[in-house]
């Protein structure tokens, strides 16, 4: 039952995301509009993608630091993404693409440092170290952002915190195409962690017990969620919100097996960014805002409303 | 019964790294279906330390520790799984859970990648709630249980996997009296009916000596004695581990310690 | 009584002279934190006492030899005063009003000029006669540039939109310099609905309303990146290449020249 309403409201948000908008479409027209199949349309799957890519690497991640309040974008990822965004501005790299792979790079090297420190302890990922990292590998990024931002070209270097603010204003089928061909990949792995991320639950030491290969599954869990994050970084800027606070609310439903969380957390932040989106492009029509921003807006009740209810219980 | 030796540590030594001393060193120890040991020592002895090589997590430096004659390090977890359930120290509770999903979780390393949990994996564990007399609280959130129920349901837990071995670490640590002494009685029935191999860790001296058919006791790492609980639990030997003056009683055929009181004047 | 009376008016009078001495001897070493501001200097004739100016600050080409104080975003406190300046003209903003206040408490003459659309160039060249000495000069450029912002538009022939960025997408609103030199153009902004000078829109929202060039302020000579994105190719001036790549030094900023820019831009959409 539950399933069906998900898919139900999955539907409806992709449906509101097609219909709805600034530029006014006759619902007669919709299937003719050259807006619908080359904006709208790529745009509501473009959101779909990347909201569920980070709820599934919020759950997974929250699974694996062991600490609820995770957000993919604790991990460093969006200074790195930031400061590769920034670095190709003012280099003054051309190409349709030069943000994207700049910004996608830049999470990756951020991912490659905080990796690396969380193995500092020795040959076992220590997910606090993580955590800890991440904060702190993203603040020295973005110092360096900053940087660059007061030495360089000014204007054009303060637009690009306008992108990293997040927006799907860049999507296209090229990059829903993209996304649709790279996350399956990371997504199946952090499925098939289902199992053994149930008993991450319980601790290292008697999830090993129980028959999880802790190592291999930290390591294959960590760089999976990364690998979603950074994709989503390069292709939307930072949404914050999503991969917090979806996670959340599937438990409230599905419970903790992960098995049927990560799916649910897929849909639900699936049709969160969509439905967020839809919001972004008529709340203040004709301007927009950034998508960032209502994730936030909605975000912070639901989570202050999860707060109240966690404390209760 | 079968009597084949699940657990064999054969003169083990280890030392963590960068510390200064071994944690253990010469220790010996064999448990087989259908048998009850228990090693007891004070703080700092070495106990966990010899569950985490007895179960391949450390690898000793000298000596062998095997899991059914096989090195326990070149088990894979999952296939160890099927073979020993522990039941550890601690565990985290992140997220609430009720009985029967924790139970289940002992069923997993008999789950394949994909499949869903068979009738099978449901009926080991609703064998496994019976077993430890938690059958009643299946459906009850885990933070409503008292202490000792939710040994139990841990112990349950560990019974699920449908070991051959079950190694248990400290398990009566903050339990009450009734709740400790039907632990034991949990674990002695599980040995004589289910003819499990138990190997317990545990600081009760008396309730190990009442119950348990073989004793290990070890002293910064090192065994100080082992066999038969009257062998082992001598005045002398405990008076000895223990720094301690005690007075030795017998109970059903078994050692029981009594600590005495040290007056004021011979406290050195 | 007539002792204290006259006292009374000695103290008046020293104030008000003093208060007139602040504005009486025209500026001698001046620092132009605006490139508007450094243009109309020069143009008024007062450009041989500007002795600080902004990285920006590229016209006249005379200016290029006055040292520079940075990219005055926000201004280097230090920098400007290492000019040994007598006045500070600062584009009145935010982060300007700070600086001009520091620089007020190190003993030196500022002033904060509003710049945003064309009727201010006018009162911003009298403010700099004035205080140069120049006003003369000043009045003449004064009622050029008046008459300039005075003259109702022509008839709109074509549409634009210009866009600043294009990830998210930002173009350019009525509040802007340059929608009004589109409009003086012949160019209807279809964006001219957005009040603030600067706006971000949805991309659906410029294909719906359908301009017919695209303005970007550059100096290249071919379309921006972005022409070549897929998302943007549904806007049909995109496709059709119609880009107006216009040079930010002239075209930027209001000043002496924005007549020659309003002339230019017309000459390029008539082709």
């Amino acid at each position: 039952m539950k399933w069906t309403l998900l898919v139900i409201l999955a539907v409806l948000a992709l449906a509101l995301s097609v219909v709805l908008g600034p530029a006014a479409v006759p619902l007669g027209e919709l299937l003719r509009s050259d807006i619908v199949w080359n904006l709208r349309a790529p745009r509501a799957l473009l959101a779909f993608l990347v909201g569920g890519s980070l709820g599934v690497a919020g759950a997974g991640l929250q699974a694996l630091v062991r600490n609820p309040l995770a957000d993919p974008f604790l991990l460093g990822l969006s200074g790195g993404a930031g400061l590769g965004a920034v670095i190709a501005i003012a280099l003054h790299l051309s190409g349709p693409w030069a943000l994207p792979i700049a910004a996608f790079i830049g999470a990756l090297a951020a991912l490659g440092l905080v990796y690396r420190l969380g193995l500092i302890g020795g040959a076992s990922l220590d997910p606090r170290i993580l955590l800890l990292g991440g904060v702190a590998i993203g603040a020295f990024a973005a110092a360096i952002t900053t940087a660059i931002v007061s030495l360089a070209d000014a204007a054009e270097l303060r637009n690009a915190f306008l992108w990293l603010w997040g927006g799907l204003s860049g999507a296209s089928w090229d990059s829903v195409l993209l996304v649709a061909l790279y996350a399956p990949i990371p997504l199946v792995v952090l499925l098939a962690a289902s199992r053994p991320l149930d008993l991450l639950a319980l601790g290292e030491e008697p999830a090993q017990y129980l028959g999880a290969d802790v190592e291999r599954v930290k390591r294959r869990v960590y760089l999976a969620a990364s690998l979603l994050t950074a994709a989503a970084v390069a292709v939307s800027g930072v949404i914050g919100f999503i991969g917090l606070v979806v996670p959340h609310i599937a438990r409230l439903t599905w419970g903790h097996r992960h098995r049927s969380l990560l799916p649910a957390a897929f849909l639900g932040g699936g049709a969160l960014l969509a439905f967020a989106d839809t919001l972004a492009r008529t709340v203040v029509a004709p301007r927009e805002l950034p998508v960032g921003v209502v994730t936030a807006l909605i975000g912070v009740p639901v989570f202050a409303f999860l707060l109240k209810r966690w404390t209760i219980a | 019964m079968d009597d084949r030796v699940i657990l064999a540590l054969d003169k083990v030594r280890y030392r963590y790294p960068g510390a200064s001393h071994d944690a253990l060193d010469g220790v010996s120890l064999s448990v087989g279906l259908g048998q009850f040991h228990a090693v007891l020592g004070p703080n700092g002895s070495g106990k966990t330390t010899l569950v985490r090589i007895a179960l391949g997590a450390l690898t000793p430096l000298v000596g062998r520790a095997d899991i059914d004659r096989r090195p326990a390090s070149m088990w894979s977890r999952q296939d160890l799984a099927k073979l020993v359930g522990v039941v550890p120290q601690r565990e985290d509770n992140l997220f609430p859970q009720r009985v029967r999903e924790t139970v289940l979780l002992g069923r997993y390393p008999h789950l394949s990648l994909w499949g869903r949990e068979r009738a099978e994996d449901h009926d080991a564990v609703d064998r496994a709630l019976g077993a430890c007399d938690v059958a009643h609280l299946a459906d009850r959130w885990l933070w409503t249980l008292s202490g000792g129920e939710y040994q139990r349901v841990r112990v349950a837990r560990a019974l699920a996997q449908e070991p051959k071995l079950l190694v248990l670490d400290e398990p009566g640590m903050s339990l009450d009296l009734k709740h400790e002494m039907g632990l034991f009685e949990l674990v002695l029935g599980l040995v004589r009916e289910q003819g499990l191999g138990v190997l317990m860790i545990t600081h009760d001296l008396n309730l190990a000596a009442r119950f348990a058919d073989s004793l290990l006791l070890l002293e910064g790492g090192r065994p100080v004695a082992a066999g038969a609980p009257n062998d082992v639990l001598t005045q002398q030997t405990v008076e000895t581990v223990f720094s301690w003056p005690v007075a030795m009683q017998t109970v059903d055929g078994r050692p029981q310690m009594i600590p005495l009181r040290q007056p004021k004047e011979s406290r050195a | 009584m007539l002792r204290r009376l006259s006292v009374v008016v000695l103290v008046l009078f020293a104030c008000h002279t003093s208060a007139r001495r602040h504005e009486n001897p025209p500026a001698q070493r001046i620092v132009s934190l605006l490139p508007s501001f450094t243009e109309l200097l020069f143009a008024i004739g007062a450009g041989d006492r500007v002795v600080g100016r902004t990285q920006w600050c590229d016209y006249p080409p005379a200016a290029l030899s006055i040292p520079s104080v940075g990219d005055g975003l926000p201004p280097n406190i230090e920098a400007v005063m290492a000019r040994r300046p007598d006045l500070v003209v600062l584009y009145n903003a935010g982060p300007n009003v700070t600086a001009a206040k520091q620089l007020e408490r190190a003993g030196i003459q500022t002033v904060l000029i509003d710049l945003n659309r064309l009727e201010d160039l006018g009162p911003a060249a009298r403010t700099l006669g004035r205080l140069t000495g120049r006003e003369e000069q000043a009045e003449s450029l004064a009622i050029a540039l008046d008459s300039l912002a005075g003259r109702p538009p022509p008839p709109a022939t074509t549409s634009l939109a210009f866009v600043v960025w294009d990830n998210p997408p930002i173009i350019i609103g009525h509040g802007s310099y340059l929608d009004q030199l589109a409009t003086q153009a012949g160019a209807r902004n279809v964006f001219g609905d957005i009040a603030a000078p600067s706006a971000q829109v949805s991309l659906e929202t410029i294909v719906a309303r359908d301009p017919q060039w695209i303005a970007v302020l550059s100096d290249s000579t071919v379309p921006p990146a972005f022409a070549k994105r897929r998302e943007w190719r549904a806007v049909r001036a995109v496709r059709a290449g119609h880009f107006l790549l216009l040079p930010g030094s002239l075209f930027g900023r209001p000043g002496p020249r924005s007549g020659n820019a309003i002339q230019q831009l017309r000459a390029r959409l008539a082709r």
